[in-house]
């Protein structure tokens, strides 16, 4: 079983990735303990897959510090073996099955869970004897899902882990994410788009903007750190003062607004006073106004365009 | 060595691909080879007359029928079981090394195989019919050590290229692989130009080493191959 050692953890300090001319992250710096579950999120291009590719050494950062545990993971076996990346769009050798992958997982990982992995085939109804070539898109996230957390990787990354899945997967990996760090705790980052969805499993949420870190905070104060106001123009313009607007939706007089910050009493007095809609934005809601608000504010936009 | 180990098991996942289609190429080649000799022995019946079974002795069967599917089995190696052993921790160097012991595994058996198979062509008198697959002269005429060594080495080479092309297209993209290409075979013209230029000294040397020559010249170009997939590995990403 994998212990946590409070020493332990990935340290982030001014990460820059380029493609080129266009810059993915212009420094990314953050200090992320061992043995908890991050939310990595942000708009689509913002670097998360980038960044998780650099800390696991499957590309090269640019310029910046990433340490895992205090050592430097480019190229350190003793770093990386404990780490898990199945990437979103996994490339397996064509000739594979499921079965040969699974054979081989025991190698690369000395607490990998045969019995997790058996439990999670089974679950998710994955063909042992097809080869990865033909598998479906939700087979294949399934597929990433399982040797994902049968691992047992003192870090596991998971990129949008649950592509093509249907509900009741969805659900069913959200209950083995949790039954796995109950029994076995260990750090999980994990990128996706069903925010809302996942945030339950999310201890802290970094939120990747501009290339930087906008937000590192736990799942709760994320939670709270924006909220929405609805009703007519001028009142609703009233109520936010000089605060933060995140985005902002007009139809006709009525403007709804997503807004950074929390919600006072005053707010809420003025807010039934003036007839207004006041309430937290989801998780979800607030990370889209920060997109939006760096689609309508970033001098860097055209650099979006790379995962 | 744990490290490397990881990536021997990876390469060796699929044993069928990578250790008996090779064997069932070679075995599909020497049934070919003996149903031409049996077609040739219709008019004149068999076994063949000496003469005309000397003349299957030129047969290249050995040596046209595996590198295709070994470059490919190099090419699939290094192209998509990079990406997975990445994925599972492994580092590029323990990747290459692994993946470069599979090659080296692939290679005995297909030299060792042939061996055998010499082995009981001379035993059977050539199959019973006179028929040559594998104690042809490209092999070495019977030579065991030499067929042994020409088809091990022409298999690592034929390894080492699909991996070191297919590192160069992962990494590059297929106009870098045209280019790679081109640089390679430049370097063998080059190779050849340079041992023309020489004169005589040099030819008479490699006169002098028979069928040593071509098994010298494929282990230093499997070498040269192998180098270039471990270079380009070192900075290929997922």
């Amino acid at each position: 079983m994998t212990t946590i050692d409070p020493e332990r953890g990935i340290h982030l300090c001014g990460v820059t990735k380029s493609f080129g001319d266009n810059t993915v992250l212009r420094g990314v710096t953050a200090d992320l303990p061992a043995g908890r579950i991050y939310g990595l999120l942000g708009a689509n291009g913002v670097g998360k897959t980038t960044l998780m590719s650099l800390i696991c050494g499957h590309s090269f950062r640019s310029g910046g510090t990433i340490l895992i545990d205090g050592q430097d993971p480019t190229e350190n076996a003793a770093v990386l073996e404990n780490l898990c990346f199945v990437h979103e769009d996994q490339r397996y050798n064509d000739n594979f099955t499921i079965a040969h992958i699974l054979a081989i997982m025991p190698a690369f990982y000395p607490h990998w869970s045969e019995q997790t992995a058996q439990r999670l085939i089974r679950a998710f109804r994955l063909p042992m004897k097809t080869k990865s070539k033909k598998l479906s898109r939700g087979q294949r996230s399934a597929l990433a899902i399982t040797l994902s957390l049968a691992s047992r990787a003192a870090y596991t990354f998971l990129d949008e882990p649950y592509l093509g899945l249907d509900a009741t997967s969805r659900t069913l990996f959200y209950e083995e994410l949790l039954r796995e760090y109950a029994a076995h705790p260990r750090t999980f980052i994990l990128s996706t788009h069903l925010i809302d969805e996942a945030a339950e499993l999310m201890e802290v949420v970094l939120i990747l903007d501009d290339g930087v870190v906008a937000v590192h905070t736990d799942v709760d104060e994320a939670r709270r750190s924006s909220f929405i106001v609805r009703g007519r123009a001028p009142e609703v313009r009233s109520l936010i003062g000089d605060r933060e607007v995140l985005a902002e939706r007009s139809m006709g007089a009525v403007v709804s607004a997503t807004v950074r910050g929390h919600v006072t009493d005053d707010d809420r007095y003025a807010a039934h006073r003036d007839h207004l809609s006041l309430e937290d934005a989801s998780l979800q809601e607030y990370v889209a106004a920060i997109g939006i608000h760096s689609l309508t504010h970033d001098s860097h936009a055209p650099a979006k365009d790379v995962a | 060595m744990t490290y490397t180990k990881r990536n021997v098991r990876l390469y060796l996942a699929n044993r069928s691909f990578v250790l008996l289609i090779p064997v069932f190429i070679l075995a599909l080649m020497l049934l070919i080879s003996i149903a031409i000799a049996a077609i040739i022995g219709i008019p004149q019946g068999l076994p063949l007359r000496p003469e005309i079974s000397d003349g299957t002795r030129g047969n290249m069967g050995p040596i046209f029928s595996v590198p295709g599917f070994l470059v490919s089995v190099g090419a699939f190696a290094m192209n998509r079981n990079f990406s997975m052993a990445l994925a599972f921790g492994s580092t590029r160097r323990h990747f290459w090394a692994g993946t470069s012991i599979g090659f080296v595994l692939t290679s005995l058996v297909v030299g060792l195989v042939s061996l055998l198979c010499l082995w009981l062509e001379l035993l059977t008198n050539h199959w019973f019919i006179g028929a040559h697959a594998f104690d042809v002269y490209v092999l070495g005429d019977g030579n065991a050590a030499q067929t042994f060594a020409t088809m091990a080495v022409l298999s690592l080479l034929c390894l080492f290229l699909g991996a070191f092309f297919g590192t160069v297209f992962r990494a590059f993209g297929g106009t870098w692989t045209t280019v790679a290409a081109l640089a390679f075979g430049a370097l063998i013209l080059g190779s050849v130009a340079l041992g023309v230029a020489h004169g005589s000294t040099v030819l008479s040397w490699f006169a002098s080493m028979g069928l040593w020559l071509p098994i010298l010249v494929v282990t230093v170009l499997a070498a040269v191959a192998a180098s270039g997939s471990y270079v380009v590995n070192r900075f290929a990403t997922v």
